[in-house]
């Protein structure tokens, strides 16, 4: 994972259903449901937003603190990563 | 023999012979009379009893059907109707045959123990009405009736209680069911469209043949309807549960 410009893997299927998201990682013969929270760090996943923006924006969005935030990107950030759902970390 | 157990197994579908979209011809032969089934212009598939030509026979006709109505989106689950069609997914041998018959005795319809074909234009399913089959005799409360056909893997229902419904249906409902024998009682809970879309693909027969690898139609089912996880217990207050949920649905 791209550990400042996080972004998502191009070669898979997602569909928000009323606010969360359903993910479908073909290759890997997998699928995932996002709750809010994920879903909005999800979309935001983009290669453009920085770990620190989606924190802020998450901030703006949901009733969290700055430190709150932060903690819940990064702890999405790694589990997303876990699943293999983000692209790997550009050298 | 062959004849009788294909009868026990597809006889309430039989319909109009004047089309013919798949054609088998089964029996026994060889020294170990083994059961055949064959189709114009494929090797024959052979089985050593009957219920393994049971199996082997579903199987087949469950992937050609989804090759000559591939614009349906199949579902394994079993299907019922109390005015709309309601949907019950389960992993194989997740009682959804079972908590099927039980259904039946407290005034449910029936489409299909096996097969969920719907159509994602109209959100209708059509009927599968294959024999009832279960893997075990089900508890006492509910027995089989004396016409059961009785095989190596299952145990057939012939002629279901209730309706069995000849004509698509609304879909009104889809229920993930879970068997855990050891709670107390069984439980339901509404499920976010998401997590039953997920849910649902992953109990697709067909995804691929659909738009978006088969992510669109899910999400578009579990998105129209009310979706829930029931976890079964006793299957008399598995029943009651489900029935007071559909009658009034949060």
């Amino acid at each position: 994972m791209s550990e400042n410009y996080p972004r998502r893997r191009s070669d898979i299927s997602a569909r928000v259903v009323v606010d969360e998201t359903v993910v479908l990682d073909l290759g890997a013969a997998q699928i995932h449901q996002l709750n809010a929270t994920a879903s909005f760090i999800w979309d935001r996943c983009d290669g453009y937003c920085t770990v620190a923006a989606i924190a802020e924006k998450l901030t703006g969005s949901f009733d969290v603190d700055c430190e709150t935030a932060r903690q819940a990107v990064q702890a999405t950030l790694r589990r997303l990563d876990e699943l293999g759902l983000l692209d790997p970390a550009r050298e | 023999m062959t004849h009788a157990l294909v009868a026990a197994a597809y006889g309430e579908m039989e319909g109009d012979a004047s089309t013919i979209d798949l054609d088998y011809t089964v029996g026994r032969d060889g020294a170990d009379a083994a059961f055949y089934i064959a189709r114009p212009g494929r090797k024959a598939l052979t089985a050593p009893d009957d219920g393994t030509f049971l199996a082997l026979f579903d199987e087949d006709i469950a992937i050609e059907l989804q090759k000559l109505r591939r614009e349906l989106y199949f579902v394994h689950a079993a299907v019922l109707s109390r005015g709309e069609a309601v949907m019950l997914v389960a992993k194989p041998g997740g009682g959804k045959s079972t908590l099927t018959w039980a259904l039946l005795h407290h005034g449910f319809g029936f489409l299909s123990d096996e097969l969920a074909p719907v159509d994602l234009d109209t959100l209708e399913v059509h009927p599968y009405p294959r024999t009832l089959a279960l893997k075990r005799e089900p508890p006492g409360t509910y027995p089989l009736p004396r016409r059961t056909v009785v095989t190596s893997r299952s145990l057939h229902v012939r002629g279901v209680l209730g309706s069995v419904v000849r004509a698509p249906a609304a879909l009104g409902a889809v229920v993930f069911l879970q068997y855990n024998p050891d709670a107390s009682g069984p439980t339901i809970r509404r499920l976010t469209s998401a997590e039953a879309g997920a849910r649902l693909y992953a109990n697709a027969l067909n995804p691929l043949a659909h738009a978006g690898d088969g992510l669109d139609g899910a999400v578009r089912i579990t998105a129209a309807h009310p979706c829930y996880e029931l976890v079964s217990a006793d299957l008399r207050a598995t029943c009651a549960l489900l029935a007071r949920t559909l009658e009034t649905p949060e």
